[in-house]
């Protein structure tokens, strides 16, 4: 009867097992990241070794949990010399003294001249500059031209009002139910960033240089965003599904969204016959704006930083060095390689120049669109304070609440204005 | 009687398939998706069979778990495989120890009349009384203070550690429902108490084991947060940290990630399988008669 | 109660041997746990923000007070508790449904068994990653199949208002978790001798009436083990929210396991993350006990 006794016996031995799991230590350098192309990333690493002498090694995470891994990881004192860094995590990241500025080091003011003001600012904690940039670029709009097409509409929309106008054409001619997707949905890709879109692209902002709110003045642009908002999905045109989807680019490729605002990246996505339902109909256009602004947008960088942490500074800062900026024979290896083959955005002046990138990311967009897209872009110094990302938070609720009707946008503005100048008298800005 | 025997059986078959329907029905199409192209998954209405039939993703898994680095595919599918090593050799020691441990720990708790019985059973559920999130850190911090982050082992700690409390539970719960006669007379032919447990609880608590067995197993082997907080290099990844690695911040590989979750479900189904011919009744009232 | 037998004087007292028995599992328990929980209990009654370094210092239990006189706890916690009833209950009645069924003996139970821990070996991200293309409002299989069987006129978006969000979401955690508990379930049937059945039949018993006065009361230790574990499980809920709605719209679905992820992985303020995980930690203990009590205190060895 008791013949599992022999299976258990066996698993046990398992346990012993675990003793000898003896796990490699190696004494190179560690860099960490998103698992993106994890195999190129360790090709550049070999010309790296090759080139200095000094081996190095890639140890992805999971891209969706990264930055929850990073805070565990840093807390209890990280292993990792270089890291990836998002924006949006720098000022904290930062604060924390997690990360090491680059201010100063040798060679970093050559390369740093090369990058254009606004990629440095976003780049920047409290006047220092905290890495170089893996990939950069600025959120754009994105349409099937197909779906405009079937309406009998020529030119994508010019300003937000249009956009309503032919999303309802859209919607009418029964191409799709939702033309419009925006993403509001809770969670520091989303709402916030689609509603800076949304003011930036009215000439407005939802803070000033000094960083005083403005969005809860009346008559202001964020106030006109929401408004917007409330009305498109009243009207029935932007999908109620924004307030919760997280993958707006799977809407797009399935074809049943017509206009979003998007990382300019994506478009690869919507376009690749593999991933996508509609390749070929997507295009990019400059954000909408009105009748008195063109349009308005804001730039995003990935970057690599160095840890605090490092036993080796000088060598982290050349690896920094080879994957953001130049190689040992003085050109913009890794970030030509990854504009060329992946289509990643770049920021060093001299790329925007060379023929053969321009040529490779004309496949799946605009070029020049895109560039003047991005002269467009608005500072955003007030995302730079440690205590953005806890007003971000508790601020999703109330918008949300705000843009669905459930609350009184003036209330709800006032009242996150109210909490931003409490964290901000709390942190001393 | 023949009759009602053919309507009782139909009834249970109808059940079952609902129940099938039910449970299974989703995955069958996380099954038939594995076998689509990306762009498939968005049809709408969807494609419901593949077709053609794509099996690129499996052949991208077993070649690159095979291969290695000369089979050309990307890093996250050849991992995926050889990380089942780490998976099982976590989950199945968490299972042993966990039913070994956890069934001497709820024999007291189940039989012995001593004071402090309540704080005990409540005791060691304390820990699991909070959200693992927030034990997260402190966890990570102490395992890299100790030098025990990036091993196994430690992941076999912290598993056993937060299942032990459910098997305890459930043990002592099915201990409980074996007649005190049964006990009585052991101790009376002059069993000790460990003998008591080794010679009448455990073998008549086969379907309570195997339950807490298998509970262990299927938890552990699907337990992500830690084992993603603790690991650093590859060689201490599990399947589900590796699973989570095909979304990459600039794209994601939709197809690769549902192939590598339905082959990830074939280790502990198995599992389930082999051991749960071990349910079965009647082991109780059996001994009662004889 | 106690069989008073001869080696019972011999042996050490019951208190000694339970210390004996219990010690390898509460030793590895503690010797993981007791450490970490101690800093979290230490990091609650401290301001302790990572995002300032050098400013930690203690304020005994401010930050508790702080919470217990916040709506941001109140109104999660309710959220929590509606979702939490749900959960169980739906988890609770189908598995004991399925649970009696595969009770029965009938070729090829062991399989249907078997496939019936499928949802709960999914991995969690390809579960999400499910639930999401299930719950899609325009490429979503749910959608697509009620509206191929006629059953809606037009696609809806399952997460996007009241009472549909939380239904959804109980729907989905549930599938998850209702393996778990038909095993446990399943188990306890076990220990239900046959031949009691077997005698009721003679007596004339039906059905519902052998379910009502046998499998129930002989079911209830494991019924309330289940009913306390899913209990626990579902007050601690987060993944599923993380996945689907983020707390969302409107903070609809903002339960105190996602209040506890934002406070402590995305503020970084350890010292409001750990004392909310406290509080919480203390209501589904209290909760606990209680339903300790009331279930299974008629069960205790006579």
């Amino acid at each position: 009867m008791f013949s599992s006794k022999k299976l258990i016996v066996l698993l046990v031995l398992f346990a012993l097992l675990l003793g000898s799991t003896a796990l490699a230590q190696d004494d190179g350098l560690k860099l960490t990241g998103w698992p993106y192309q994890v195999d190129v990333v360790t090709e550049n690493l070999g010309r790296f070794t090759e080139q200095s002498g000094q081996d190095a090694v890639f140890l992805p995470f999971p891209s969706n949990e990264y930055h929850d891994k990073m805070v565990a990881s840093f807390v209890a004192g990280t292993e990792f010399d270089v890291a990836y860094v998002r924006d949006s995590y720098l000022a904290e990241w930062a604060s924390a003294g997690w990360i090491v500025p680059i201010t100063g080091l040798d060679g970093a003011d050559e390369l740093l001249a090369d990058l254009p003001a606004g990629i440095i600012e976003q780049m920047s904690y409290e006047g220092e500059v905290y890495g170089l940039p893996y990939y950069s670029g600025v959120q754009t709009m994105a349409y099937n031209a197909a779906h405009l097409a079937a309406a009998g509409i020529e030119e994508p929309p010019a300003t937000w009002d249009e956009m309503l106008d032919q999303a309802q054409m859209i919607k009418d001619a029964g191409v799709v139910d939702y033309p419009i997707l925006m993403q509001l949905r809770s969670g520091e890709n989303y709402l916030l960033r689609e509603w800076e879109t949304l003011t930036a692209s009215r000439g407005g902002k939802l803070f000033d240089d000094d960083l005083n709110p403005l969005f809860q003045e009346e008559g202001s642009a964020a106030w006109e965003a929401l408004d917007w908002l409330t009305e498109g999905l009243n009207q029935g045109v932007i999908d109620p599904a924004s307030l919760t989807d997280d993958d707006g680019t799977l809407l797009m490729a399935a074809g049943t969204t017509s206009f979003m605002t998007t990382t300019d990246y994506t478009l690869k996505a919507m376009n690749d016959p593999e991933q996508s339902n509609v390749a070929g109909d997507i295009k990019n256009a400059l954000v909408p704006g009105t009748d008195e602004v063109r349009s308005g947008t804001w730039g995003y960088v990935r970057l690599y930083s160095i840890t605090s942490n490092t036993p080796d500074k000088d060598a982290a800062w050349q690896l920094v060095q080879f994957l953001g900026g130049r190689d040992a024979t003085g050109v913009y290896y890794v970030p030509k390689r990854w504009a060329l083959e992946f289509g990643l955005g770049f920021s060093p002046a001299p790329l925007y120049e060379d023929e053969e990138v321009r040529n490779s990311i004309g496949g799946w967009i605009d070029p020049d669109l895109l560039s003047e897209q991005a002269e467009y872009a608005i500072s955003r110094p007030y995302r730079f304070v440690p205590f953005f990302s806890d007003w971000e938070i508790g601020s999703w609720g109330p918008l949300q609440a705000a843009i669905l009707g459930d609350a009184d946008k003036g209330d709800v503005l006032a009242e996150l204005a109210d909490e931003w100048n409490e964290l901000r008298e709390d942190w001393d800005y | 009687m023949k009759q009602h025997a053919r309507i009782r059986l139909a009834v249970i078959y109808i059940g079952a398939a609902i129940v099938l329907l039910g449970t299974i029905g989703p995955f069958l199409w996380l099954v038939s998706s594995s076998f689509q192209y990306e762009r498939q998954l968005l049809n709408r209405p969807p494609q419901w069979l593949p077709n053609p039939v794509v099996l690129d993703s499996y052949r991208e898994i077993f070649e690159g778990a095979v291969l290695g680095e000369d089979s050309g595919v990307p890093y996250q599918s050849r991992i995926f495989l050889r990380s089942f090593g780490n998976s099982f050799i976590v989950a199945g020691s968490v299972a042993a120890i966990a039913v070994l441990v956890g069934s001497y720990a709820a024999y007291p708790l189940a039989r012995l009349d001593f004071r402090g019985r309540n704080v005990l059973l409540f005791g060691i559920l304390a820990s699991r009384l909070i959200p693992a999130l927030s034990l997260a850190i402190p966890i990570v911090l102490v395992a890299k203070k100790i030098g025990m982050s990036d091993r196994l082992v430690s992941l076999v700690f912290i598993n056993l550690s937060f299942i032990l409390p459910y098997v305890i539970w459930l043990l002592q719960s099915y201990f409980k429902s074996i007649p005190m006669e049964l006990e009585d007379a052991g101790r009376i032919d002059g069993c000790s108490r460990l003998q008591v447990v080794h010679k009448i609880i455990l073998p008549l608590s086969l379907p309570g084991l195997t339950s807490a067995g298998i509970l262990a197993f299927l938890l552990t082997w699907g337990e992500f947060l830690f084992a993603l907080l603790l690991s650093e290099t590859p060689a201490s990844y599990t399947s589900t940290v590796v699973v989570s690695l095909f979304a990459t911040d600039v794209d994601v590989n939709f197809v690769s990630i549902i192939t590598a979750g339905v082959v990830s479900v074939i280790p502990p189904i198995c599992f389930a399988l082999i051991f749960q011919r071990f349910i079965i009744s009647g082991l109780l009232s059996g001994s009662l008669k004889g | 109660m106690k069989a008073e037998t001869n080696n019972e004087r011999k042996e050490m007292s019951q208190g000694m041997l339970a210390v004996l028995f219990s010690a390898p599992a509460v030793l590895i328990i503690a010797a993981t746990i007791l450490v970490p929980f101690g800093l979290a209990v230490f990091l609650s009654l401290h301001k302790w923000n990572l995002k300032r370094p050098g400013r930690e210092r203690f304020i005994g239990l401010e930050n508790y007070v702080d919470w217990l006189t916040d709506s941001d706890f109140w109104e999660p916690l309710q959220t929590t508790f509606t979702f939490a009833i749900g959960a169980v209950l739906l988890i609770v009645a189908v598995s004991l449904l399925v649970a009696l069924l595969l009770n029965e003996n009938f070729p090829g139970r062991g399989l249907v068994r078997a496939l019936l821990l499928v949802p709960w070996a999914i991995p969690s991200v390809v579960n999400a990653l499910l639930w999401k293309w299930l719950l899609n409002p325009q490429y979503g299989l749910i959608n697509a199949l009620w509206f191929e069987l006629g059953i809606i006129t037009e696609y809806q978006n399952m997460l996007g208002s009241m009472p549909s969000v939380m239904i959804w979401l109980v729907i989905a955690y549930s599938w998850i978790h209702i393996p778990l508990a038909t095993l446990l379930l399943l188990s306890g049937l076990q220990t239900i001798p046959g031949d009691i059945y077997e005698s009721a039949i003679v007596d004339g018993a039906g059905l519902w009436q052998r379910f009502r006065f046998i499998t129930l009361p002989m079911l209830r230790p494991m019924l309330s083990i289940v009913i306390i574990f899913e209990m626990i499980f579902a007050l601690k809920v987060f993944d599923i929210i993380f996945v689907l709605t983020a707390g969302g719209p409107a903070n609809a679905t903002n339960v105190l396991g996602w209040q506890i992820y934002t406070e402590t992985f995305r503020k970084l303020d350890f010292g409001a993350g750990s004392s909310i995980a406290m509080l919480l930690g203390a209501i589904t203990l209290g909760l606990a006990i209680l339903f300790y009590v009331f279930l299974d205190k008629g069960t205790e060895p006579q």
